[in-house]
């Protein structure tokens, strides 16, 4: 029998109305002088793309085939593509099963080991290089790239990974054991699938700095695509072979940007609301626990301990005679001086789109942000680059200036500020703003007294991570700074160029004092972002 | 471009021509307004008068635009064409557009928006002229004046409960002392045993102040209870105001009713004002239509009884404890062979749902009488 229900029931509309609020509505385009600053920013950040295309594309089909396809490209290009192939896959491994180990294992002492396994990262490539180098004499080829990339960069897969392990809802760990799994069949088909995110995203960024590196290898002289436009650039000074090279590198990041966004797919970084945090289980190691220490041990020794060591060492040997050069003052001050500068310069420049991202996201943003992800992810070399030949032809006034090396910078640690703006614009939502101005305060007046105020801890922590990468920057101010101008990083250069080793100590253990801070907060933020 | 009177903090929240308490004046007017987002019309042409001191809710599901209408009347977004008026003084139309802060009027926010960077006393002061020791006695009096101990003031907001933040919010948005209070569903991230009491003391609070006030929620009824007037926005439009009672009991369409609550909605057919159906003779106060329509009553409006001749079979219940809803399938109504043909006869069968205190007396199965109490509305029929 079909009954004919003649009773409705109220219908009660569900909670989407947040949503709709939040997103329904913020479609438009921003404010316009917002706008306009941010395309005027997201068009000065693809010059170095720009430049590099236009390059390519004057250079005529001639020229592109007699200066890339020859052996000496294929050389390079065989170091490269061996270097990344290698190094990737062994920095996932290391970086996934110390991030494993650290955070979800009883293994004794965990909570040392996950700060140092990320304290690599305040060792700058180039100098491990310079200590391996004093260590092994001998040391080079792929081998050698591989060795001193891997023990520089896994840090880069294990922070993220580490983050999302230890912020990973323990509900869905349940839910796998209580549909019968064990504890290792548990990570292997919950756990681990949830860190492809966090692993893709590491492994792009140690690509990323595989193919920009140059001091590292320039010291082992193992020639990638960077040291070769380098040395390119060096003899011939705007040379078509240089730009050749340089979009043959630039090819290479698109492609793996491409990759990366294919294995990411339509899923976002995994997300954890902001409930209770409750902890994730741990592992009892049993027999495992002496492999995993002495496996970890094994670890921090090789990326801490020679590093250390060696500059250590050097400073012993070189005695109190090394401090009073006097260049290591001037450097210190000047690379102060440009790590503020830049920090500051960033941080102001990639706010407008930050903002645009967080509170008027749509078509126009999305395509902006896209290009800043896109231009910025261009090695420093490609980015000195351009900005040498742009100013030399283009505007003479400001060429080898500090102005052209503080817009490299903006342009090649803008992400670095934008991720920290964004997170800081997002725990500032817009109705904050709304009800100051619903309190009386002008629209400007409440965007000082809130938003601003609530984003300034995020810009200072974005602040303070350009400020790491200007300190550690090399390829681009070699090419970039201003005569007279000498950096921490240049002046090591120059120094362990001239084989100077015990010269160059103090400016090591410089780098690496001013970068452990700052590696620490990266750390720590880490941790706390990964649950956003 | 009118200016909007900013009162002084100190001073009387009432109006100078509402000076006489017995003469109600209407105090928002908003007329004709439209709104567009991206090429969607969100506001399709919204009427709405509220008057001084009274309290209205803004009712509707989302997406019926009546949060935009909200943050219009706030000065958050410019109306496309038609104006807002405010105790006398255009805030929006033709002649101008005021933004929110220089309209007098308080906003609070889902989820309160608290400042979280300030303590509880920072944020209520946050409007006011005066800051610190200064205004310290000022926001001790505005926190009693929500039910909340004075000692709270040097809390942050991170330290309070959901009803507390947003009573907070209701007294960093009194301090101002606004003409008129805008309520973007408050209460609907409380839990319900909080919502409850929260309503309560936000609804006393401001009707002890006697702000105008506008509620915007999607609970029917919440709305019933918390206003004097209810306005039902349905796609951009106000579709009915009137008073809770009114629209509850008299919504004038289909939509509407369901709205607002269960509805039983039968087959009828209408002569003078008496709808015939399936449950008898109905009496429908003015009628708009004659002949085949559709007859909504209120769930509770149908009784169980003792003997009569409307019967029906329990088909289903389910137990809410207090009560208990009985899916009753109407008997068949059989019509005498010998008689004259009526083919506006109704032929029962239909199935409605009713509410009953006493669930042993509803088993499955079950045979009982039925009664109508009150009158019925009808709509015309649609097909």
């Amino acid at each position: 029998m079909a009954f004919r229900d003649s009773t409705t029931t109220a219908r009660a509309p569900r909670v989407d109305n947040l949503g709709n609020a939040a997103g329904g509505r913020g479609t438009r385009s921003g404010p316009w002088p917002v706008v306009v600053l941010s395309i005027l920013i997201a068009a000065f950040s693809l010059l170095p793309l720009g430049y590099v295309a236009f390059m390519t594309g004057n250079a005529g089909w001639d020229t592109i085939q007699k200066l890339v396809f020859r052996p000496r490209v294929g050389d390079l290009l065989l170091n490269t593509l061996g270097l990344v192939v290698v190094t990737v896959p062994l920095c996932v491994v290391i970086g996934v099963a110390g991030a494993w180990l650290v955070e979800r294992t009883r293994l004794r002492g965990h909570k040392i080991w996950s700060v140092l396994l990320a304290a690599p990262l305040a060792i700058p490539a180039f100098v491990n290089s310079y200590a391996w180098v004093s260590a092994v004499p001998s040391l080079g080829g792929l081998f050698g790239g591989v060795l001193i990339a891997t023990l520089s960069y896994f840090p880069l897969v294990y922070i993220p990974v580490a983050a999302v392990l230890s912020r990973m809802d323990p509900a869905l760990e349940q839910s796998g054991s209580s549909l019968g799994l064990g504890p290792w069949k548990v990570f292997f088909r919950v756990v681990l699938p949830q860190l492809r995110l966090a692993a893709a995203g590491g492994a792009l960024l140690v690509s990323l700095h595989l193919l920009a590196e140059y001091g590292a290898f320039a010291m082992i002289q193992f020639d990638t695509f960077t040291t070769a436009i380098y040395d390119q650039f060096r003899s011939t000074f705007d040379g078509a072979a240089a730009n050749m090279l340089a979009s043959v590198l630039v090819l290479f990041c698109l492609l793996l940007l491409l990759g990366e966004s294919k294995t990411r797919g339509n899923a976002r970084y995994a997300r954890v609301g902001s409930g209770v945090q409750a902890n994730p289980p741990r592992l009892a190691m049993g027999w495992l626990e002496i492999p995993g220490q002495l496996g970890l041990a094994a670890l921090t020794a090789l990326a801490l301990g020679v590093p250390l060591f060696h500059v250590a060492r050097w400073l012993i040997l070189g005695g109190p005679g090394i401090w009073t050069g006097g260049a290591l003052a001037g450097a210190l001050l000047q690379t102060l001086g440009y790590g503020l500068v830049g920090a500051l310069v960033t941080t102001v420049v990639a706010f407008p789109l930050a903002f645009l991202v967080i509170r008027h996201p749509g078509p126009v943003t999305k395509l902006l942000e896209g290009a800043n992800y896109i231009s910025s992810s261009m090695p420093g070399i490609v980015v000195a680059l351009a900005l040498v030949t742009i100013t030399i032809h283009n505007v003479p006034a400001v060429y080898q200036t500090a102005v052209v090396l503080v817009a490299a910078y903006a342009l090649l640690f803008m992400p670095r500020a934008l991720v920290n703006l964004r997170a800081g614009l997002a725990q500032a939502p817009k109705e904050l703003d709304e009800a100051a101005q619903a309190l009386g305060k002008p629209p400007l007046v409440a965007f000082l007294r809130v938003t601003l105020r609530l984003t300034a801890p995020a810009a200072a922590g974005g602040a303070a991570l350009v400020f790491l990468g200007i300190v550690n920057e090399l390829t681009a101010t070699l090419l970039l700074a201003p005569n007279g101008t000498n950096t921490l990083a240049t002046e090591f250069w120059s120094l362990s160029s001239e084989i100077d080793y015990t010269g160059a100590a103090p400016y090591a253990l410089l780098m690496i004092l001013l970068s452990a801070p700052m590696t620490y907060l990266l750390f720590a933020q880490s941790k706390k972002a990964a649950g956003q | 471009m009118t200016t909007s009177r900013r009162p002084a903090p100190a001073a009387s929240p009432v109006p100078a021509f509402a000076a006489d308490p017995h003469h109600v004046t209407d105090h928002l007017l908003v007329g004709g307004v439209r709104k567009s987002f991206g090429g969607t019309e969100v506001l399709k042409g919204v009427d709405l008068t509220v008057a001084q001191g009274r309290t209205t809710a803004i009712v509707g599901a989302s997406g019926s635009g009546k949060t935009t209408l909200l943050r219009v009347i706030a000065g958050f977004e410019a109306p496309d064409a038609g104006s807002v008026c405010l105790g006398g003084v255009q805030v929006a139309g033709p002649s101008g557009w005021l933004p929110a802060h220089r309209r007098s009027v308080g906003y609070v926010a889902q989820d309160g928006a608290l400042f979280p960077h300030l303590t509880v006393g920072q944020n209520i002061e946050f409007g006011l002229p005066v800051r610190g020791r200064t205004a310290a006695p000022r926001v001790a009096e505005l926190l009693e004046m929500v039910s909340m101990d004075p000692a709270y003031a040097r809390r942050k907001p991170s330290q309070l409960s959901g009803g507390q933040q947003q009573r907070v919010a209701l007294a960093r948005a009194l301090a101002r002392q606004p003409q008129l209070m805008l309520l973007d569903e408050p209460f609907s991230a409380l839990d319900a045993g909080l919502r409850v009491a929260t309503r309560r003391a936000v609804s006393k609070t401001l009707s002890d102040a006697g702000v105008t006030t506008i509620l915007v929620t999607h609970d029917q009824a919440e709305a019933l209870s918390f206003a004097d007037q209810v306005a039902v926005m349905r796609d951009g439009r106000l579709a009915q105001i009137g008073s809770p009672f009114v629209v509850y009991t008299r919504p004038t369409d289909r939509a509407t009713a369901e709205f607002l609550g269960d509805a039983v909605i039968l087959e009828a057919w209408m002569e003078g004002s008496l709808a015939l159906c399936s449950l008898g003779g109905i009496p429908v106060r003015r009628p708009p239509v004659q002949g085949r329509v559709h007859l909504m009553l209120r769930p509770e409006q149908i009784r169980i009884t003792e003997g009569g001749n409307i019967r029906g079979r329990v088909v289903d219940t389910d137990y809410f404890g207090p009560e208990t809803t009985v899916r009753i399938q109407l008997a068949p109504i059989v019509v005498d062979p010998a008689g004259p043909v009526d083919p506006h006869q109704p032929v029962g069968g239909e199935v409605i749902s009713i509410r009953h205190w006493n669930a042993m007396l509803a088993r499955p199965g079950t045979e009982l009488s039925l009664k109508v109490v009150g009158e019925g509305v009808v709509f015309p029929w649609d097909g």
